[in-house]
């Protein structure tokens, strides 16, 4: 198989790639770019930190009191057919 | 009427997770509790037209995406272009690693992805115009496919993918500033 991925390829697919959009040839295509560059590499981890630092600090705990009124809603719903 | 035991043990699993998308859509908690109450309403009237083994999650967002979208965008006077200006690809990382040596520029990334603050974060994507807000809100949020979310939003999945990229450089920028406002990044910092 070859693994013809450049710099530039690699950093064209980024976030494809953070996203597991790629394909699995593609995908291994930049891995092994990775392992070769580490300039690449250290951009590629940045990314992916990054990604799971936003991912946890978008997260929100829901009242409580908001479960029992969606089921409190779907009760009287139930009752109106 | 679609069975209220089901809906319910299905469905309700997914509460908690719409409701964080809610918050970021509708950007307070008194909105973010409508705005799941009448999804999920929205939803078991519904119920009956979704098909069992198809993806329900993303049924569930495609609801709360549309009911928030009708809901508020009469409200909306907000920009719905994003101005990147001179923001190029990996706007943020690329400031931070000025330092003479890889190991002093990664304590900076470090010290960046350490120190911003949850608001940091949620100011950043809750100041997106909503058409680049919902792409990342679904995929950075949510973890939804690039195809799940072209699905849920009814948009091309090229655009969904320009869209999450602009959307994502847009919120590097302002990452970048709040950094920069909390003492975390170098002075005059860009990498070579």
């Amino acid at each position: 198989m070859s693994h013809d991925c450049d710099c530039g390829d690699a950093q064209g697919q980024l976030y494809e790639y953070l996203d597991a959009e790629l394909d699995e040839e593609t995908a291994h295509a930049v891995r092994v770019h990775l392992d070769d560059c580490d300039g690449c590499f250290d951009s590629f981890e940045f990314e992916r930190r990054l990604k799971t630092v936003v991912r946890s600090h978008l997260t929100e705990d829901m009242p409580e009191t908001l479960q029992l009124k969606v089921r409190e809603l779907i009760r009287q719903e139930t009752l109106k057919a | 009427m679609a069975d209220q035991a089901d809906f319910e043990r299905d469905a309700l699993q997914y509460s908690r997770q719409l409701y964080s998308a809610a918050m970021r859509m509708a950007r307070n908690p008194a909105d973010a509790e409508d705005l799941v109450q009448e999804t999920f309403l929205k939803a078991y009237r519904a119920y009956d037209t979704f098909q069992e083994g198809t993806n329900l999650k993303a049924w569930l967002y495609r609801i709360l995406t549309n009911t928030y979208i009708n809901k508020y965008r009469k409200e909306s006077r907000r920009p719905s272009e994003v101005d990147l200006g001179d923001v190029e690809d990996l706007y943020l990382y690329r400031r931070l690693g000025s330092e003479d040596t890889a190991d002093a520029s990664r304590t900076t990334e470090d010290r960046v992805l350490d120190g911003l603050v949850e608001s940091d974060i949620k100011e950043a994507v809750e100041e997106l115009p909503e058409n680049f807000r919902m792409p990342v809100i679904l995929a950075d949020l949510e973890g939804f496919s690039y195809k799940e979310i072209a699905d849920i939003l009814d948009i091309p999945i090229g655009t969904v993918m320009s869209r999450l990229h602009r959307g994502r450089k847009a919120m590097q920028k302002r990452l970048w500033e709040f950094a920069s406002r909390r003492g975390l990044v170098p002075e005059d910092a860009e990498r070579p």
